[in-house]
């Protein structure tokens, strides 16, 4: 099953919910779906920029598993981080997250 | 001489960020168009930019636009519209899109197209303010050629 996750709630999101359950799991090949996106609202990118360490961990598995990171281009401006992401991450609205997974498109979209 | 800091720490406003730009420019893209359009411009990825402008005694006095809602077209968009009124429309005529990209920090380079888009259609609004001139008002063709944008 192919899977896409959008983060959208913040508090314990990402340095929960992502470092310590999703992230590992991919790392050890146990997740148990593919995941082909995901796709980063309000506060959540900030582990999207460069040099964040666990952004640094979720762009290596990403560019393995040949999985999509977008972040919302509204809130990475709102935040003026949008030109500090990791190499090769991009920032969208809708229309650009489905035109990017339109070549590998999701069965299941999970918004966290 | 040294030039106004822009940043945050001087609460300098309004400001030049492409946030504070999209602010702004998303009110002015849902208000009515000014007396003279331009054509509607589509690019690559489907999204489209048509100015409006009001001119008088020589001078933009005004200028407004329609634009996809893409956060970035809107913000450049936005920079023309607060930056160029006061100025001749030949003098308008000059700004690049090199210009706008320098202009607007922050935008990664996977969007800087977005300045392309913004100101070819702005110089498409100047373009039908030429003919408007020339002829006194827009002309049955000249709507024929707003409607009709060229590729």
């Amino acid at each position: 099953m192919k899977v896409a996750y959008i983060f959208a709630t913040q508090r314990h999101n990402v340095s929960y919910v992502l470092a310590k359950m999703i992230l590992p799991q991919l790392e050890e090949n146990r997740h148990g779906a593919d995941v082909v996106g995901m796709f980063f609202f309000e506060d959540n990118n900030y582990v999207l920029v460069d040099g964040n360490p666990i952004g640094a961990r979720l762009t290596k598995v990403a560019k393995e598993k040949g999985t999509l990171l977008m972040g919302c281009d509204q809130c990475c401006y709102e935040r003026e981080i949008a030109d500090t992401l990791f190499p090769g991450v991009p920032i969208g609205c809708f229309p650009d997250l489905y035109k990017a997974l339109s070549g590998n498109m999701p069965d299941q979209v999970i918004t966290l | 001489m040294t030039a106004t800091c822009r940043e945050a720490c001087c609460s300098v406003t309004p400001r030049h960020t492409v946030s504070a730009l999209f602010e702004r420019g998303f009110r002015r893209n849902r208000a009515a168009p000014l007396p003279i359009e331009g054509a509607q411009l589509t690019d690559a990825e489907g999204n489209t930019a048509r100015f409006s402008i009001a001119v008088v005694d020589g001078r933009i006095a005004g200028i407004g636009f329609r634009v996809s809602s893409c956060a970035t077209l809107v913000a450049c968009c936005e920079f023309i519209a607060e930056t160029v009124p006061g100025f001749r429309p030949e003098i308008a005529r000059e700004l690049t899109a090199t210009n706008l990209v320098a202009a607007l920090p922050g935008v990664p380079a996977l969007k800087r197209e977005r300045a392309m888009l913004a100101v070819a259609a702005f110089r498409a609004v100047l373009a039908s303010l030429s003919s408007f001139e020339q002829n006194g008002e827009i002309s049955n063709e000249s709507r024929l050629h707003l409607r009709h944008a060229a590729p």
